[in-house]
């Protein structure tokens, strides 16, 4: 956020502080300072939050406009809403949102980790922007058109390894996406039926560039290959794809009699993509795919793709009474992904594992990939909404999955397995009910999940999801508990069998009407156990994961106005597979010294620790705001 | 889109419209001060007086404000009655009468949505996000605030609503979509979307997508990864035991003793999918 901005706000503040009057707006603006010790990129990739100027929150709203805008500035993410309009006439949305997207994990993809080497190779630090605008016609008349723009770019530099020639390399990466997409359709209301038809133009341009990192043309390999090192002085790729987008939405919705209510819809869109990738490489390579030595090496690609994918959905809504439902639905799905790629690759100045032959060699690939995709739905629910103080809802789905994946001409690992047909039907029964009395509430819902086959591995036959809820509050929430739990077990034949539960509890309390405390445990576990094969060996072994974590949250709010102090404090300790606590403190004084300003004081800090020394840091965030309310 | 010239613009428009006239409320005020005064702001108020939501109030006035003699929306009834008089839109995956929180009697508009006393001005929700949803969805609210590697949940505007859209149907169509139908989480990790010449078999025909790798609600992982390590998450579809599933066995160079191949990602770079290597190693 440049000066000029940070002074419209701060002149802005100023000048409705001096309002005589009550501006419908909400404003809080300020500094952020953080102070951060151990891996801070640990602490980048998890939080993010940086030093800067920040528009915290801003909403306007009066009956023509509503502005909404939370944590301009440093980030990690912003955004900001404006809608206006004018009844009968114009409806007009802009949004716009920002992420920065931050990874460095010490030990994620990092075979160096071991020997004292962090942080990873596998690395980015890129911005996502995103900026939306929608202006529907005519509101409320029996056809509104409408017409929509968005625009998407996410761009920054990462690093990423390479594994070429016998060895890994580190490269340095620079990534520009730039997507933009075009809509227009109509809103319509003709007598029983409304509905709406989009139609969707979206384009996506990508571009990217790797280069051999400095100081990485040994290669991660220090060890040499048939007795020769393995070096690169020099790697470079450049690669770009676009992909059109066209795509079609349609709902109609017919209120057939004042009980029956029958709704269409249709999706269909299909993305093709065209891309493009000139690499080159020269150093002291080895490649066992040609049997050869090579000095160099120069890849030209050329690729295309398409996904082709609709989908059909009829629903009926019947009101059998005015507080029982049944609800019925078909949907139907298609998706077809085909690709085909043309890899030239030329190895200069090869030779033999002999020493014979010394040429360049050139080798022509060319691959394809399909995959076909059918899924068919059928649903139907009754919902009793109001059985006294209970609802009840009980439901049945059947999906039957038809996939057809053709084999890769180079298979990614050992042949077979990779190219398939299968038919998965899944069956699906749900319950649940609900009650609410007076101060008492509960719920609990369970489903069921039956399969005939698996597809991959880890897919269920058997599936069961219990949910447990239960609540309790006085009237002014002078008292509040709520206690959840949920069960979610799966497995299937093939060896496969996991579970996952969490239980939370709440409790808020407020002694004398200025004083909140509030307290909160959960629990989760999660332990799953797979039968996996060891490559190296192909002997069976087991995959386990195991989670077990407890986390104890405290906090108060004081409301002594003109100062009210907000404070929690929790601590996450989990063990297992990876073991790691988590403690964080939260703290936010406000004092308004004047009726519709004041300011506000902030402080949080995060220490996490993992086993590693380098997985932990210690993060301090400081905040001061000036802050208007009408 | 350089921020400041967005932001320069939406602080422009709001100067602009500061001092427009806000629509006044009816005669209610005269007793009904308060509320008549912060309704100004309410979206109701540009297609909506007093009496639509609490009917005729000549009987309550001329009783002297006898609160038997109006009409105060509450519960199943009230919801049914009134704001689905004006609020009962049944789309391709919405539902506001029948969907995922159907009007009942456990759960209606007034759970979630407060007209006269929202702390959360936009769509005058009760209570803000993720707040308002942990009421009863407790332990995905606790996922996001005790687990490390999670969306950030509450910042920059990202709230359960992001991703779930709370009027929609139960199961999977409780999940937005993009608006070309695509998955929600293509909607922001646009560089997953493909497609691809060689896809990943996992994420183009798994049921789940991108949670069969990925827990969305915050993960103890990194990555969000449903495993803590890598070559667990792979290894898992990528060992047959029978010939029926999908997903190859690794060659027997990856050894697992090697950190190197622990993390199948150092080599296989592309594993949301490439246009360039089979095996996804480019």
């Amino acid at each position: 956020m440049n000066k000029l901005t940070c002074l419209l706000v701060i002149v802005l503040l100023a000048f409705t502080a001096g309002a005589q009057t009550s501006i419908p707006i909400e404003v809080e603006a300020g500094y952020r300072w953080t102070r951060v010790s151990g891996n801070e990129l640990l602490y980048r990739t998890q939080i993010d939050e940086r030093s800067g100027f920040m528009l915290r929150s801003l909403t306007f709203f009066t009956p023509q406009l509503r502005v909404d805008a939370t944590d301009l500035g440093s980030g990690p993410a912003s955004a900001l809403r404006i809608e206006t309009g004018k009844a009968d006439v114009f409806k007009l949305r802009i949004g716009y949102r920002s992420f920065d997207t931050f990874s460095a994990l010490p030990e994620f993809a990092n075979p160096l980790f071991v020997q004292g080497i962090t942080p990873g190779q596998h690395t980015f630090d890129r911005q996502r922007q995103m900026f939306d605008a929608d202006i529907e016609f005519l509101p409320g008349r029996k056809i509104a058109p409408f017409i929509g723009y968005s625009q998407s770019r996410f761009d920054g530099p990462g690093t990423t390894t390479y594994t070429i020639g016998g060895d890994e390399f580190l490269l340095g990466q620079s990534l520009d996406e730039s997507e933009r997409e075009f809509r227009a359709g109509a809103n319509f209301e003709l007598g029983k039926f409304y509905g709406s038809i989009t139609q969707g133009w979206r384009s996506l341009e990508s571009d990217e560039t790797l280069t051999l990192a400095q100081a990485a043309s040994g290669g991660n390999n220090t060890g040499t290959v048939l007795g020769r090192a393995i070096t690169g002085s020099a790697i470079t790729r450049n690669g770009s794809f676009d992909v059109d987008t066209p795509f079609t939405t349609a709902y109609v919705t017919g209120e057939v009699s004042s009980r029956v209510r029958v709704t269409g819809s249709f999706i269909r869109f299909a993305a093709d993509s065209d891309g493009v990738d000139d690499e080159s490489a020269a150093g002291s390579f080895v490649s066992f795919g040609v049997g050869r030595f090579f000095n160099g090496y120069d890849d030209t690609i050329s690729s295309r793709a398409k996904n082709t994918t609709w989908r059909g959905t009829a629903r009926a809504e019947i009101s059998l009474t005015d507080r029982i439902d049944l609800l019925t639905g078909f949907r139907t799905e298609h998706r077809e992904i085909s690709g085909d790629a043309l890899i030239r690759s030329v190895f200069v100045d090869s030779t033999t594992f002999s020493g014979l032959d010394r040429r360049d060699l050139e080798e022509l690939v060319v691959a394809e990939s399909a995959l076909d995709r059918d899924v068919d739905t059928i649903e139907a629910a009754l919902n009793m909404r109001a059985l006294g103080p209970f609802s009840v809802r009980v439901g049945f789905s059947q999906s039957q999955f038809d996939f057809g994946v053709r084999p890769d001409l180079s298979e990614i690992v050992v042949p077979g397995n990779q190219g398939s047909q299968h038919d998965r039907k899944v069956n699906t029964f749900d319950v649940s009910t609900a009650f609410r009395k007076s101060l008492f509430s509960a719920g609990i819902a369970y489903r069921r999940d039956d399969a005939n086959e698996i597809v991959l591995r880890s897919d269920f036959t058997n599936r069961d999801r219990v949910r447990v809820r239960a609540g309790f509050h006085t009237p002014g929430n002078l008292l509040r508990i709520g206690l959840m739990a949920e069960d979610l077990q799966q497995e299937n034949d093939a060896l496969f069998d996991a579970e996952a539960r969490q239980y939370t509890a709440d409790l808020e309390v407020a002694p004398v009407t200025p004083v909140r405390l509030r307290a909160a445990y959960s629990r989760l576990r999660a332990n799953s156990v797979v039968t996996i094969r060891r490559p190296e060996t192909f002997v069976l072994d087991t995959s386990r994961h195991d989670e077990e974590g407890d986390a104890l949250e405290l906090g108060f709010a004081l409301d002594f106005r003109p100062v009210t102090i907000d404070a929690s404090a929790s601590r996450f300790e989990n063990t297992g597979t990876l073991p790691f606590d988590v403690d964080r403190y939260r703290t936010r004084i406000v004092y308004d010294f004047l009726t519709h300003a004041g300011i506000a004081a902030e402080w949080s800090r995060d220490n996490y620790a993992e086993d590693a020394p380098s997985g932990r840091f210690d993060a301090d965030r400081y905040g001061l705001f000036v802050r208007y309310r009408p | 889109m350089p921020i400041s010239r967005l932001t320069l613009g939406g602080v422009a428009l709001l100067l602009f419209f500061a001092f427009a006239p806000a629509a006044l409320a009816q005669e209610c005020a005269d007793c009904h001060e308060e509320q008549a005064k912060s309704f100004t702001t309410n979206p109701h108020a540009a297609q909506a007086s007093c009496e639509v939501c609490h009917g005729d109030g000549a009987a309550h006035i001329e009783a002297g404000g006898d609160k038997t003699k109006i009409e105060v929306p509450r519960g199943f009834a009230g919801a049914e009655n009134t704001c689905l008089g004006c609020h009962d839109r049944t789309t391709e995956r919405r539902s506001h009468r029948m969907g995922a929180h159907a009007n009942s009697a456990a759960v209606n508009c007034l759970s979630c949505h407060s007209i006269h006393k929202a702390e959360v001005a936009e769509n005058l929700v009760a209570l803000p996000q993720p707040q308002l949803c942990a009421t009863c969805h407790g332990t995905q609210a606790a996922s996001f605030r005790n687990k490390p590697h999670a969306h950030r949940m509450g910042t920059g505007g990202m709230g359960c609503t992001t991703c779930h859209d709370p009027h929609a149907r139960p199961g999977r169509d409780n999940v937005r979509l993009t608006s070309a139908g695509e998955s929600v989480c293509l909607g922001c990790h646009t560089d997953k979307r493909g497609p691809h010449v060689f896809q990943h078999g996992g994420t183009a025909v798994g049921e789940a997508d991108c949670a069969s790798c990925h827990e969305p609600h915050g993960s103890s992982n990194p990555n969000q990864l449903k495993r803590a390590r890598v070559a667990q998450v792979c290894l898992e579809c990528h060992s047959p035991i029978t010939t029926a599933t999908l997903g190859s066995q690794p060659p027997s160079f990856h050894n697992l003793n090697s950190p190197r191949y622990q993390n199948c990602t150092t080599c296989h770079v592309a594993i949301h999918g490439s246009n360039r290597s089979p095996q996804l190693l480019k």
